[in-house]
């Protein structure tokens, strides 16, 4: 009943997305005065999602095996192209990393707010509210 | 290691960077009427861990600015030569203070970081509790 409920391994795949995406913003940040750096970022979550995109799955060969930690996400990094380059060569612009970063704290707290909510809905099921 | 402590310890590298930088502005400021004096420039690098692909900011080794330096006409100065020059520094007020400011910026736009990565991680943190 309560193996796999799909709204805990959406919440925590968005989780892990939003840590991953500020650890690559915070190296941009930190790299936005080094010569020939090229600013990287990762996937939107949305897309990943929306593509099914998910990387490959662990399989469960006996009914007793877990399904894994969630839904497996993309997590590579690719260099950002569409930002100008300073004449150092550095393409980092603090603006949108900023708005990046803002982007990426909403959509954290949003997937611990879908957790919370859902493990209140679950603990009010079990009659412990 | 997980997201968040990567998040930290590069932000704090980059921290640490740009104070290194600020302090080499403000020993050009300090020096700016010592003669002979050239001002202390130091590039920042991205340095990639071994065991994590986390890049790093290292300042580079200190380098000296090569440009001419100041010719002060001042024949009472005791470094004064035939003609009554000497040699002053070759620090330029303006450029050291606005230096002092990108750095200031940086330092803070780090912080920022640092801050929100402590708030993540402590917002997961209380989802123990009840």
């Amino acid at each position: 009943m309560f193996e796999k409920l799909e709204v805990f391994r959406m919440a925590h795949a968005m989780s892990v997305h939003a840590g991953a995406r500020q650890a690559v913003i915070a190296q941009n940040m930190a790299n936005a005065d080094t010569p020939g750096y090229a600013a990287r970022d990762v996937r939107p979550f949305k897309e990943i999602i929306e593509t099914g995109d998910v990387g490959f799955v662990q399989r469960a060969t006996r009914p007793g095996h877990l399904g894994g930690a969630g839904v497996p996400v993309d997590l590579s990094m690719s260099e950002r192209r569409d930002a100008i380059a300073d004449p150092n060569g550095n393409n980092v612009s603090l603006e949108t990393e900023m708005m990046a970063a803002v982007d990426v704290k909403r959509q954290h707290d949003r997937a611990l707010a879908i957790y919370k909510s859902s493990l209140t809905v679950l603990r009010a099921a079990v009659g412990r509210r | 290691m997980s997201e968040f402590s990567k998040s930290l310890s590069v932000s704090s590298s980059a921290l640490q960077a740009q104070a290194q930088r600020l302090r080499h502005v403000s020993e050009n400021i300090a020096n700016s009427d010592t003669p002979g004096y050239r001002r202390k420039t130091v590039s920042f690098e991205t340095e990639f861990g071994q065991r994590d692909s986390v890049g790093r900011v290292e300042t580079s080794r200190v380098r000296l600015d090569q440009t001419e330096l100041a010719k002060v006409y001042d024949p009472s100065h005791p470094m004064a030569d035939e003609s009554g020059h000497y040699d002053g520094s070759n620090v330029n007020l303006v450029i050291e203070i606005a230096d002092a400011r990108e750095a200031q910026r940086s330092y803070e736009a780090n912080l920022k970081m640092f801050d929100q990565a402590r708030q993540m991680s402590s917002s997961l943190m209380d989802l123990l509790r009840r």
